[in-house]
């Protein structure tokens, strides 16, 4: 085997069916690339963001939360996250259900601007609204005199999140929708079945391990967000900063352990989201597969 | 009638899916729906279900206009070609579906859970999902579930569509006796016509979206008014047939050719003939065969297929009716496909390239006056660009007919001998000269005329208009016979002078009503009246300046006149086809 030319080799593989030493050092090549690849850019941050936090010991790690501010942010991230993902998820049903189900004008358009928060930089998207709602902004004068406030307090926040999580729970249904189809809602339609009880009854089983990956996903950006938050938050302690900019601050503040502290909680979200989601498409292949 | 419908369209982006379809069906039927894909029969059972509105026309279900009632409170039973049943919930959730959505008792819909699943026979299903089924199984549970409101109509778009041979048999016989057991009306879909004669009482034939007949499927089969029909139901070979003076004879149906020169001197009355290939005879001669004499074959190809054997014979140019006729050499060559039982092969074996003589147990005619198209020109290259009409080509090629063409000159001069007029419809350029050709071709017996110019694009609506008093019955037939091969929407115009009274109106728009019904009974045609108020002339010429993509379909008011001041019409620039009849 060892006389076998390069040529020979590429030729022997080339031959459909036939396992030969060249297809199996070609298949541990891409493998051993691949994971690599993997280990050295995704698993080596992961792993030291936990040594970091853990590196003065647990009891060290668990201080950290018990600080007001750190709790603050903490609680404000929930807050929004709470607010943000159901809005998502009824306008992402909506938007999906009316780009997957009718034939209108304008649908590639919506499309497109359905992704547009994928394509804008978060800080842009954080402008805008700083734009539109800061003191020297449109709405500016008009919220300073009813005593609103929106830039550096919860409803920018809210509405930044709002604005870049949008896509997620829209654009995991779309295709899903399209390709279950329409069938067993009109079969309802024809049995008797109201709009209404054809959405609980019908689309919503149908759709519901796309839905809650979306949500999940949608949840996971929205406690994630830094840029277009940063940008509309004002980073005021204990007030209006999130996880990830309490994060930032701490670390400036060469607070290691407690920057890392918050940052393993993300992490952990993360690897929970990532987690349920193989769970979602397990359930799913298990539902749909004979 | 439990199922009336009137006239019902559909459009999908200007083109007519459904097109003007009137239908009844009756109490207890099973009707079955036929057609090639795309020529609107799912669409047609989904605008019965409300499933797809309607654009025009009225839905009736025992008696009660459903036209506006939306799905859910029409009270059908709806069953898909890919079954649709909720894929989370369990078989016996999904028969009480609709009994659930009604608020039924429980225990009333564990009892009519159990009595569907004993008729569809998948007892002690209940509790499996769809996705433990089998594609038969889903199927009938699809039908019960369909079943379990108790609706007056079953509707089913090509159930059987997604199954294999076998089960699609057995499916086909549970929902026959399901159908009987409970009396219940039912139009099935399909593309299949073994299915359709299996299932149907009646059966409906669809093509462009137009319903061209109904009928039990053995008037359909042996008798269709229609080519489509003809070929469409089982295998046919259609012919022409030339009733002259030396008897008949037989052309092809199919090919292309051209045949100038003289033949004879009187018009042939020509007819499209059906030939079932189960209805020919073979025989090693002539004298030999028990049936009426076609012709002399060989055979070209041979196909083993089990219980019968079939053939495809190439006729000869030896025939009878054609022996010392000089111009058959010209003539392009006649197939005609045979099918025969093991009985007949054993009597007489054949082999491939072998002469046999050809007999026929029935002919059926086609009572369709557009039996082929001739090209009409002066020139060859005017006749060439004429044959080269998209429209002109696709229509022949829909109608399976021959597009021959035949040259002479406008002016026949007085030493020249008179050419033999063309069969079947002539075909001219319209132009300036138009008038004159169609005069001349008129004059000669030659009816039904098309103008076309050069470059008419195929029409999406289809007027007719009657230039006389009555609208003669060959229009109609004319009218009918085009309209089943266009997928155009049509409408018969009526003008009356503008100053004209009030009875005058009221007798006008009752003469077009009256040919309406004429065509539907005759023809099965269902057509749009339109009444107008104006000069004749003018307003037409409005209507098909109105839009592009027009005809005309210009019913004369006797055989072989055409009025003068329709001369306008034919020399418009540009122009629109315009059909006399």
């Amino acid at each position: 085997m060892v006389g076998i030319t390069a040529s020979s080799a590429a030729e022997i593989s080339a031959r459909p069916g036939r396992r030969t030493v060249a297809s199996v050092v070609i298949r541990w090549a891409f493998i051993g690339v691949s994971l690599g690849f993997l280990a050295a850019v995704l698993l080596a941050p992961l792993a030291a963001v936990f040594t970091t936090a853990l590196g003065e010991g647990v009891a060290a790690y668990f201080r950290s939360f018990a600080d007001a501010d750190t709790g603050a942010a903490i609680r404000l991230t929930l807050f929004t996250a709470a607010i943000v993902v159901p809005l998502n998820t009824i306008f992402g049903i909506c938007a999906a259900w009316a780009i997957a189900k009718f034939e209108f004008r304008g649908k590639a358009f919506l499309m497109t601007l359905i992704d547009l928060p994928f394509a804008v930089s978060p800080i842009v998207s954080g402008l805008v609204y700083v734009l539109l709602f800061g003191a020297q902004g449109w709405f500016g004068s008009w919220l300073l005199e009813h005593n609103i406030e929106v830039i550096f307090a919860l409803p920018g926040i809210v509405l930044a999140t709002l604005f870049v999580t949008f896509p997620y729970v829209a654009r995991e249904l779309i295709p899903l929708m399209e390709q279950l189809g329409n069938d067993e809602e009109e079969a309802a339609m024809t049995l008797g079945a109201s709009g209404l009880m054809t959405f609980l009854r019908v689309t919503l089983p149908k759709i519901r391990w796309g839905l809650i990956y979306g949500v999940i996903l949608c949840n996971a950006r929205a406690m994630g967000e830094f840029g277009a938050v940063s940008v509309v938050s004002g980073h005021i302690r204990g007030l209006t900063t999130t996880m990830p900019l309490h994060i930032e601050i701490l670390y400036n503040e060469y607070a290691f352990v407690g920057a890392f502290a918050v940052a393993s909680l993300l992490t952990l979200l993360a690897v929970i989201t990532l987690i349920v989601k193989s769970l979602m498409e397990w359930q799913a292949s298990r539902a749909s597969g004979n | 009638m439990s199922i009336t419908l009137d006239q019902v369209t559909k459009q999908y982006q200007g083109n007519p899916v459904v097109n003007d379809v009137s239908l009844a069906v009756a109490e207890g039927e099973f009707f079955v729906l036929l057609g090639p894909s795309g020529s609107g029969k799912s669409t047609l059972l989904r605008a019965i279900a409300g499933l797809t509105a309607a654009d025009h026309g009225r839905i009736t279900l025992f008696g009660r206009d459903v036209t506006q009632v939306s799905a859910r409170e029409r009270e059908v039973g709806f069953v898909f070609q890919n079954y649709a049943l909720f894929r989370h919930m369990t078989v016996g959730e999904n028969i009480e579906f609709a009994l659930r959505v009604r608020r039924v008792k429980p225990a009333e819909r564990a009892r009519r859970r159990k009595e569907l699943l004993d008729l569809i026979g998948l007892p002690g299903m209940d509790d499996r999902l769809p996705t433990q089924l089998s594609g038969g199984q889903q199927q009938r549970v699809a039908v019960a579930r369909a079943l379990a409101h108790k609706p007056k109509v079953l509707l089913l778009d090509e159930p059987f569509g997604a199954l294999d041979a076998k089960i699609r048999e057995e499916l086909r016989r549970t929902i026959r006796s399901v159908q009987r057991e409970l009396g219940i009306t039912t139009i099935l879909v399909t593309h299949d016509q073994e299915e359709a004669f299996a299932l149907g009482d009646r059966l409906g034939v669809m093509n462009l979206g137009r319903l061209l007949e109904t009928g039990r499927p053995t008037e359909l089969y042996t008798r269709p008014a229609t080519r489509f029909v003809a070929t469409f139901l089982g295998a046919a070979n259609l012919l022409l047939r030339r009733e002259a003076r030396s008897g008949s004879d037989l052309a092809p149906a199919r090919a292309e050719g051209e045949t100038d020169g003289p033949l004879q001197d009187r018009r042939d009355q020509e007819v499209v003939a059906m030939l079932r290939p189960e209805e020919a005879e073979l025989a090693p001669d002539r004298d030999a065969l028990l049936t009426a004499f076609l012709g002399y074959g060989h055979v070209e190809e041979l196909q083993f297929t089990g219980a019968l054997e079939r053939l495809r014979i190439r006729m000869g140019t030896e025939g009878a009716a054609r022996s010392g006729d000089s111009e058959t050499s010209a003539m392009p060559p006649v197939w005609i496909d045979v099918s025969r039982t093991q009985p007949e092969q054993r009597a007489f074996p054949l082999a491939s390239g072998q002469r046999v003589a050809v007999g026929t147990r029935r002919i059926h005619v086609l009572p369709t006056p557009l039996s082929s198209f001739t090209v009409c020109a002066e020139s060859r290259d005017s006749a060439a660009r004429l044959m080269e009409n998209p429209w002109l080509v696709d229509l022949t090629i829909r109608m399976q007919t021959r597009l021959s063409a035949q040259v002479e000159p406008l002016v026949a001069d007085a030493g020249a001998s008179p050419v033999v007029a063309p069969a079947g419809v002539a075909v001219v350029t319209a132009g300036p000269d138009c008038p004159a050709r169609v005069r001349r071709l008129l004059a000669r017996g030659v009816t039904p005329v098309l103008c076309l110019p050069e470059d008419a694009a195929p029409p999406s609506r289809v007027i007719v208009h009657f230039a006389g008093q009555v609208a003669r019955r060959s229009t109609l037939a004319v009218t009918a016979s085009l309209l089943r091969h266009v997928p155009a929407e049509a409408v018969f115009l009526g003008i009356l002078p503008g100053d004209s009274s009030e009875r005058t109106r009221t007798a006008g728009l009752r003469q077009l009503l009256d040919v309406r019904s004429e065509a539907q009974a005759g023809h099965g045609l269902d057509v749009r009246t339109e009444l107008r108020l104006g000069e004749r002339i003018e307003e037409l010429l409005r209507e098909l300046e109105a839009q592009p993509g027009q005809m005309l379909i210009l019913g004369l008011p006797e055989p072989g006149s055409l009025p003068d001041s329709f001369e306008a019409l034919l020399t418009q620039s540009p122009g629109w086809p315009v059909l006399l009849a």
